[in-house]
């Protein structure tokens, strides 16, 4: 499976990104080349150079070292809160479409509902009322997701219910875990895992909007988010600041995006190329 | 000659490297004459039509030969020549036609396109040619069937509006790939009817693409054999299937069911396993605005008894898989079920695992995702049986042991079924519903599956509940034959009694219209 993903090319370079963004996630202290939080006035908005590769920001502090410290905070944040938000939204669809008739409208019109309340705001009404912390703000972009997620997966699922290998199982006398977990959720896989990778990238930047408001991370942490928020009141000052975190991020979003296209392609046991 | 094909040769380039199609294929149609093309499927019969047709895939390379119509190598043609002569000169029928019409087009629009294009009439032209060309192929109120979409019309009268696009410019050639493989039996006889008429009238040639041999044998004047890309042999059908030369052949058609050629030779008698009474299936719910939609099944009362082959048949809808989907717990039903004449109250794990049912299509019934052990364990698991078990399972159905940690998509058709079938038994059935088990199956695939159904009912003593619209294959196998029509039962006899007993006229018409037994 592994040796198929690295076969493609998008999903090679996928996993050299994601492999530098987990090296970051996981050596980023020891990598750093300067204290992250270490104040230097005299530095203050260091164009990128020898001392400073990505440059200074306006306390003087390494936007490299912060990148790399910041890359913990952020993008395992995201990558859990978009697992939790797809992987409960795609069992929520499959199970809707299994169920089908009065069950499935109750489902999917509550979905609706939550669906009409802008994500953002969704996520701000949850992380305000249980506090803020970066693990409300997870739960928060994770219930965001739900909705969303519920219905990519039902449409996909219905074709799956029509199959006769469901009705094999029912006739079998399978009980509806079975059904929805095993029989249906492996076969709606293709579309909810490259949705996950897209959403992934989003999740990165509504934890930086939570960050923003105040909601999520809070100074002087250098999640990315955070750090594009600070950036931007020095954009024509210190272009660098904003360019580093949101590189990063975009680097990050593009490796994922890839990596699902990838996954696509090897996760399809039909295609024997 | 009107179409002469000599030594053309045709490969797709895979990833795995050039795969052959077409190996030195030549043959020739003269003038007025209907060549029938046999084949199963991978031996190459539609990439033919195709290359005929000029519309060939883009990996197709082709590796020598002629492709002649009337004098004219059609493979050095580019584009606008191609044009000219596609729907002008060469027409063609698909085997499907609620795909092969365009859903957002009505009739009269499709068929007036070709009109317009290559006879150059204006559009009320067209209009008026189309109607006159729609009463040819006997349909009714072709004025009205002009303004009508696809999807208001039946799959016969899509059928006969194809054709009628296909004979639309009087065209020297006409290309049918299985154009009634997609109908019920009943609606294929008529349109063979019509196409025999149709033949008369235009004096058109034909290519005639079929798996089906005796139904080749009804309209062609030669028949020619091909296997995997080659023709093995080409002969009058009744010479062909009276006394066929090649290996191939001779297989071919010992594989077709004759009701003649009885299989089964026992007579269960006994008490009844399965008692089906007053069984009436209805989908859908009514809607605050929608009625409910009529019953698929009206009351149907039939018994299978132990160890016995009940055949159920009728054309598509008459209601035969909703006894199936019914007596499975599939669909919901009004009625009772007796099993061993207990009334089965709810479907609990003793009566699933007496009663299994086998899918028509493989490729839905297995699930893609699981390998074969993973598929085998399942009702193992749920009714009780050692895993250790699956080697003996697959070899039951004469698969190899190995095949256990293949997924479905590396299997052949046939061997799909096998694996479907060992799924069927590894829960030790006393009844198993076949559900059109091989109707998507080559002839050589279905004998052998049919083969494998009787031998394993003669190991364990298994009922079967067969359900098709194959009356040939049904009269070789079935003791007793039940026919149903839109929803009702309207016959239940034995089998030997079939061709003498008076019988339903829907029974008699069902029978008519099937082809009749070759060899």
């Amino acid at each position: 499976m592994i040796r198929r993903l690295l076969r493609t090319p998008q999903g090679a370079i996928g996993v050299v990104l994601l492999a530098l963004v987990a090296l970051a996630c996981v050596f980023g202290p020891a990598l750093a080349p300067r204290d992250p939080e270490a104040l230097d006035f005299l530095g203050r908005f260091h164009p990128p150079g020898a001392g400073h590769w990505l440059g200074a920001d306006q306390l003087g502090r390494d936007v490299l070292s912060r990148l790399l410290v910041g890359a913990r905070t952020t993008v395992p944040l995201a990558l859990l809160a978009t697992l939790l938000g797809t992987l409960s939204g795609a069992v929520l669809g499959t199970l809707s479409a299994y169920l089908g008739g009065r069950w499935d409208e109750a489902i999917m019109r509550t979905v609706d509902a939550v669906m009409a309340v802008p994500g953002l705001l969704l996520a701000l009404l949850i992380a305000s009322t249980l506090g803020k912390s970066g693990g409300n703000a997870m739960i928060a972009v994770a219930v965001a997701f739900v909705p969303g997620m519920t219905r990519v997966t039902r449409s996909v699922a219905l074709a799956a219910r029509r199959q006769d290998y469901v009705a094999a199982a029912i006739a079998r006398g399978e009980g509806g875990a079975w059904i929805v977990l095993r029989e249906m959720l492996p076969n709606v896989a293709a579309p909810v895992v490259i949705e996950t990778t897209i959403r992934v990238s989003f999740a990165v930047m509504l934890f930086a909007t939570l960050s923003f408001l105040g909601l999520g991370a809070q100074p002087p942490s250098s999640e990315w988010g955070l750090m594009v928020a600070e950036a931007r009141r020095f954009l024509h000052q210190a272009p660098w600041m904003i360019a580093a975190p949101g590189g990063a991020i975009a680097l990050t979003a593009i490796g994922f995006n890839l990596l699902g296209d990838g996954l696509r392609d090897a996760l399809n046991p039909r295609d024997e190329r | 000659m009107i179409l002469q094909i000599d030594d053309y040769s045709l490969d797709y380039a895979t990833r795995a490297g050039p795969r052959r199609v077409l190996d030195g294929v030549s043959l020739s149609i003269a003038a007025g004459e209907v060549l029938g093309l046999v084949g199963e499927s991978g031996s190459g019969k539609t990439s033919l039509a195709w290359a005929i047709m000029r519309a060939l895939p883009g990996n197709a390379r082709e590796s020598g030969g002629a492709i002649r119509l009337a004098g004219q190598d059609l493979r050095g043609l580019g584009g606008a020549a191609l044009r000219a002569i596609r729907g002008k000169r060469i027409g063609m029928v698909f085997q499907d036609p609620a795909t092969s019409l365009n859903p957002t087009l009505t009739l009269g629009r499709q068929l007036t396109e070709v009109l317009e294009r290559h006879q150059g009439l204006s559009r009320a032209d067209a209009w008026r040619a189309g109607t006159c060309l729609l009463a040819r192929v006997e349909l009714r109120d072709p004025a009205a069937m002009m303004r009508r979409y696809p999807h208001e019309v039946s799959g016969g009268e899509k059928q006969r509006v194809v054709i009628a696009t296909a004979f639309a410019c009087r065209p020297e050639l006409i290309l049918f790939d299985e154009p009634t493989t997609a109908l019920d039996v009943i609606t294929g006889a008529r349109i063979l009817d019509l196409f025999a008429r149709l033949r008369r009238e235009t004096g058109v040639a034909g290519l005639y693409i079929s798996h089906d041999l005796s139904l080749v044998a009804r309209v062609a004047d030669r028949v020619a054999v091909l296997e995997q890309g080659r023709i093995v042999e080409e002969a009058p059908p009744a010479r062909l299937f009276t006394a066929p030369r090649d290996a191939y052949t001779r297989r071919l058609i010992t594989a077709v069911p004759h009701p003649d050629r009885r299989l089964v030779e026992d007579a269960p008698g006994g008490a009844a396993l399965l008692d089906l009474r007053g069984i009436t299936v209805r989908y859908g719910r009514a809607g605050l605005f929608a009625r409910r939609r009529p019953a698929a099944v009206r009351g149907v009362s039939l018994e299978v008894r132990a160890g016995e082959i009940l055949g159920l048949v009728g054309e598509s809808g008459s209601g035969k898989s909703s006894i199936a989907r019914a007596a499975t717990g599939l669909a919901a039903f009004q009625g009772s079920l007796a099993l061993d004449g207990r009334p089965v109250a709810a479907m609990d794990r003793a009566y699933r695992r007496a009663v299994q049912i086998v899918f028509q299509h493989p490729d839905s019934s297995l699930n893609p995702r699981h390998s074969v052990a993973q598929l085998l364990a399942r009702p193992l698991r749920l009714y009780g049986g050692d895993l250790a078990e699956i080697p003996r399972l697959l070899e039951q159905v004469r698969l190899p042991a190995d095949y256990a940690r293949r997924y479905p998509h590396q299997l052949s058709g046939g061997e799909k079924q096998r694996v479907a079938i060992a799924r069927a038994f590894a829960a030790r059935p006393r009844l198993v519903i076949c559900d059109e088990i091989t109707a998507a199956l080559d002839v050589s695939v279905q004998a052998a599956v049919i083969e494998l159904l009787l031998e394993l009912r003669r190991a364990h003593g298994t009922a079967y509940l067969f359900i098709t619209h194959d009356l040939n294959l049904v009269r070789q196998i079935v003791h007793r034959i039940a026919v149903m029509r839109a929803g009702e039962l309207v016959d239940l006899l034995p089998a030997a009694a079939l061709p003498t007993a008076r019988t339903h006229p829907y029974t008699r018409e069902l029978m008519d219209a099937c082809p009749a037994p070759i060899g």
